[in-house]
């Protein structure tokens, strides 16, 4: 069973599969890598002079759908106001999810080294906030390979076997499943 | 709807503190967004989480987001807004910031 149950102090726990929590690990590595890599702004030294010029932080969205819905636009019908936004805010945003991702990673590492059987897993109320924030932005990315669009549930519901997406939205599910459930561990 | 119960004395009222004047201030808003993702008791969970709103309130707002396909989550200062709106992505919920109630 790979679901959550609380603990005391808000913490929770769960037994996971070694290859799911495996499968975990390796799609949390992806998103930091992808949060790290589409990064246009890196700053090399810490030179005050190119701090104060900022030519490197971001001002256009990210062309990468799955990064845009990650980071979108903090102004709707306002081009310039969310392009400033993106200036101050993007780099920092990034960091958070990345530091998430990070939270999870550790947390896996820490449980699933030689393991063949079920791994236990015990999260504290902030690590269990990291790890819903990470779940969400996995879901995020992976909806946003998928094409997963409102309105369309009921085709996704019926894909048949054959289909290529398959795989993928099944781990899509299961993220859903274990979200929920840490959700219900935590509120307990 | 009010009625004026006794007759206020000019000479006791205070100037407000802004300059602007609090007439002309229109106040910032956050709006969240609908999207296909997103867990419904996630989006609680975040309202209740990051604004320490009652479950009840989360629960409306996030059905009002679920039905309308938006929801005012916050309103303030346009500094305050854009923090909860940082927030709010870093939660992964979709969310942007506006002058006026939307």
């Amino acid at each position: 069973m790979s679901h959550f149950k609380s603990r005391r102090r808000g913490a929770v726990y769960a037994e996971l599969p070694a290859h799911a929590a495996g499968l975990l690990g390796n799609l949390a590595r992806q998103l930091i890598e992808l949060l790290s890599e589409g990064e246009p702004h890196q700053r090399i030294g810490d030179d005050p002079l190119e701090a104060l010029l900022d030519f490197g932080a971001p001002r256009d969205r990210p062309e990468d759908p799955a990064l845009q819905r990650l980071l979108p636009d903090a102004h709707r019908d306002d081009e310039e106001a969310a392009a400033e936004f993106r200036r101050f805010t993007e780099g920092t945003l990034r960091q958070s999810k990345i530091h998430d991702a990070t939270v999870v990673v550790v947390c896996l590492d820490e449980v699933t080294d030689g393991e063949v059987d079920d791994v236990e897993l015990e999260l504290d109320a902030v690590q269990a906030r990291c790890w819903m924030r990470c779940l969400t932005d996995l879901r995020l990315a992976l909806a946003a390979r998928l094409y997963i669009r409102a309105g369309e549930e009921d085709s996704w519901e019926n894909l048949p076997d054959d289909d290529e997406r398959l795989p993928l939205f099944e781990i899509y599910g299961w993220l859903g499943y274990l979200l929920e459930s840490l959700i219900d561990a935590v509120r307990r | 709807m009010a009625d004026v119960t006794s007759a206020p004395d000019a000479a006791t009222l205070e100037r407000p503190d802004t300059e602007q004047g609090v007439l002309l201030e229109v106040p910032w808003v956050t709006l969240v967004w609908d999207d296909p993702v997103n867990l419904m008791s996630y989006v609680s969970f975040v309202f209740i989480d990051y604004f320490h709103y009652s479950k009840s309130k989360a629960q409306r707002l996030m059905m009002q987001v679920h039905h309308e396909g938006k929801a005012v989550v916050s309103s303030g200062s346009r500094e305050e807004m854009e923090r909860d709106v940082q927030a709010m992505h870093s939660y992964g919920l979709w969310a942007t910031l506006q002058k006026g109630d939307a």
